[in-house]
């Protein structure tokens, strides 16, 4: 017995001396904090030979910043969650991250086990995959279904055109307004309007050539977008500061969101939740009826560095904790967030989760949500849209056509 | 000979062994931390503005290319044409509305040290937090342009309007700073010997003349602290624009500490944002200067 006892002993010491420690950074937020948890406290019973701790990214400016002086400092994790993919492609870019693609057909079972093939084409940088999806949020409206109701309408609008119908009765120019049409004024925004229309109308066709380095919105299709948004700016139909919640008390009856939303405005604001209708983001008329909308996806993955003390072993873990479609349930459950698979509407695992409403809307949309081009250059170019694209149009400074015109022209030399 | 003997000796004897362990043990925090966390940084900063570096890989020396960088580049330009923007709204302002809060405190009679904290309060207060609140204040249906639809049936574009975005950032630093630049003039107005009055009064000066022949020339030392202060405060903006109007409109209201923040954490450059850094400081030291010389005169009050 003794022997036993000091052999066991020995034989825990020797792992516990031999194993892999792996550290991994995870959202400073308390939802997928505690999915996290669970995860890598059921992980860590069952392999003494890979430790796992989970540490939340570092209090900064920003998670980007956090993460970069990590780096820098030489105490970056090895692994790493929330990572936004433009960022990701920056990262991929100083050489800062591993590629998946290195474990081959490992690699490629996960991505078939977790019902992800078309998903992870749209989030390959320059080829190789650096960034395993996990969540991703497609970018949906939502309508004001009691006061559209009043007005005399069963449906949100679709097509621009149902929009002006719309804004003739209901905005005045000064305490109605129709819609958020433009999301705010920094370089991030544009995702969220420009870019999330032209997903829509070309049914999710890239706003940029990253082979080419040029911009594809001067099109027609672009054409339309700035036409929709400058007449809503001109007949005051929508403004550019509309105040705190302009959605819930009524001053606007559509405006663009993610599923983050969600949980905040079923606590706060209870009463509005039940009249809303929830939308695709609005199509040029001459959109084909019967055609999917596309919209953009506001998505984020999970990174290894390549700093990794043990590269394998975090892929065992990342393999671990998805191949299990129960723990893409507990994220849904922890975070509202849909996982980024394609078989949340039709797999049984997720049935119940689809009786919310809210849920069932964007989960419903991620096979038709779009993540951002990956370019290295994104913030000077979205800087550019905003300067002489979204604010000239928002200001009426020229006709819509030469605002395009000369944005793409501008766009054109900043990628060149 | 002795004289010349002896006189290295006495230099080095000039305090004893045990006084000089004293004096270094004295110095050494000071002199740790200022090269701990000035002389590092500031090594690591030179390094910096003359190489190209990701913050992952080995930095790259390029000599003065990102110096050069700087003349061409368009944003950085305009951001110098905004600061200027923003001293030409921020310093009258400031200046005029401290002055006449120094001078209001002067006259009161009770709680003087309240109303001080009170107008400090701001100073103190978080630049997230009152960023949100003004930005709700003003926005196009807020409740400041509310009262202004309901008097004059206008709306006023504070944030949409490029001069009147600067003037609206202008005008939350000015709430913020009113106390502290206000208690600086006072202390400097305190000072001003009452005799001083008193002479000009039985002189028959009125009270205009008091205060533009004794107490403002006499608040000199004051008025320039207050200046110059305010000069670094405008190089350094940064939390209102970035939350509020996010740099625009047109770009407008970008400041260099935005430009630097961007560059560095998002576009991945730090070598070009400390460069840009470096510049930023040469311009301002170079204006605090040109200000000292040009107003600055030595008051004393003999």
């Amino acid at each position: 017995m003794k022997k036993f006892v000091s052999v066991t002993l020995l034989l825990v010491l020797m792992i516990t001396a031999f194993s892999v420690k792996l550290t991994f950074w995870t959202a400073p937020n308390p939802y997928q904090e505690e999915f996290w948890k669970i995860m890598v406290t059921q992980w860590n019973k069952q392999r003494p030979d890979i430790q796992i701790e989970v540490q939340t990214i570092p209090a900064a400016g920003s998670s980007e910043e956090a993460i970069l002086t990590a780096l820098a400092a030489g105490n970056a994790p090895d692994f790493c969650e929330n990572i936004f993919s433009g960022f990701g492609a920056q990262l991929a870019d100083i050489g800062a991250l591993y590629a998946f693609d290195n474990f081959g057909a490992d690699f490629t079972k996960l991505v078939q086990t977790r019902k992800m093939t078309s998903i992870i084409d749209k989030w390959a940088i320059n080829g190789k995959h650096y960034v395993f999806p996990i969540y991703s949020n497609p970018m949906l409206f939502w309508w004001r279904g009691d006061i559209l109701k009043q007005l005399g309408y069963s449906n949100p609008p679709r097509t621009y055109s149902e929009i002006y119908d719309i804004s003739k009765k209901f905005a005045d120019g000064k305490k109605k307004f129709t819609m958020q049409v433009i999301s705010g004024r920094n370089w991030w925004d544009r995702w969220y309007d420009f870019i999330t229309y032209y997903y829509a109308a070309t049914s999710g066709k890239s706003y940029i050539d990253t082979v080419k380095r040029k911009v594809n919105f001067g099109d027609a299709t672009g054409k339309k977008i700035s036409e929709f948004i400058y007449t809503m700016f001109q007949n005051k139909y929508t403004a550019v500061e509309l105040g705190t919640n302009p959605f819930y008390d009524g001053t606007i009856l559509g405006k663009i969101t993610g599923p983050w939303e969600v949980n905040w405005a079923k606590e706060t604001f209870p009463k509005v939740i039940p009249n809303i209708w929830i939308s695709t983001p609005p199509v040029p008329d001459d959109y084909p009826k019967d055609k999917p909308v596309y919209t953009f996806a506001d998505s984020k993955g999970l990174v290894i560095f390549s700093t990794c003390k043990d590269k394998k072993a975090a892929f065992e873990f990342i393999s671990w904790v998805f191949s299990n479609a129960q723990n893409d349930a507990l994220w849904i459950e922890k975070t509202q967030m849909p996982p980024a698979r394609e078989d949340l509407t039709t797999n049984p695992v997720f049935a119940k989760y689809m009786e919310d409403k809210f849920f069932k809307a964007y989960s419903s949309n991620v096979a038709y949500a779009v993540p951002p081009a990956l370019i290295d250059k994104t913030i000077d170019i979205q800087q550019a849209m905003t300067t002489y694209l979204v604010e000239p149009l928002m200001y009426l400074k020229g006709k819509p056509d030469d605002i395009l015109n000369n944005a793409v022209k501008e766009i054109n030399k900043i990628l060149f | 000979m002795s004289r010349m003997g002896s006189g290295p000796v006495n230099k080095r004897s000039k305090f004893g062994r045990k006084e000089r362990i004293f004096g270094y043990s004295v110095i050494i925090p000071y002199v740790a931390y200022t090269a701990i966390f000035w002389g590092y940084p500031f090594v690591w900063m030179l390094i910096l503005a003359f190489t190209k570096w990701n913050f992952f890989s080995k930095p790259r020396f390029v000599w003065f290319d990102n110096f050069l960088k700087m003349f061409t580049d368009k944003v950085f330009l305009q951001i110098i044409l905004n600061t200027l923007n923003f001293l030409a709204y921020l310093i009258p302002m400031i200046l005029i509305s401290s002055l006449l809060f120094a001078l209001a405190l002067k006259k009161v009679k009770f709680g003087r040290t309240f109303i001080m904290l009170s107008f400090l309060v701001a100073n103190v207060s978080s630049g997230v937090a009152y960023s949100l609140l003004f930005s709700n204040l003003f926005a196009v249906n807020g409740p400041v342009n509310r009262v202004f639809d309901a008097l004059f049936g206008v709306t006023i574009p504070w944030f949409s309007n490029p001069q009147l975005a600067i003037f609206s950032i202008c005008l939350i630093i000015t709430w913020k700073f009113i106390g502290y630049y206000g208690l600086i003039l006072y202390a400097g107005i305190q000072q001003i010997p009452q005799s001083l009055y008193e002479a000009a009064e039985l002189d028959g000066a009125n009270k205009k003349v008091l205060f533009w022949k004794i107490t403002l020339p006499l608040i000199n030392p004051s008025l320039v602290t207050v200046t110059v202060l305010a000069i670094m405060l405008t190089f350094g903006i940064f939390t209102e624009p970035y939350l509020i109007t996010g740099g625009g409109p047109m770009q407008r209201t970008t400041t260099f500490m935005i430009y630097m923040y961007d560059t560095a954490f998002k576009r991945i450059d730090p070598s070009y944002a400390t460069t840009v850094a470096v510049v930023t400081a040469l311009l301002s030291y170079g204006l605090v200067t040109l200000i000292r010389k040009t107003f600055e005169r030595e008051v004393s009050f003999v």
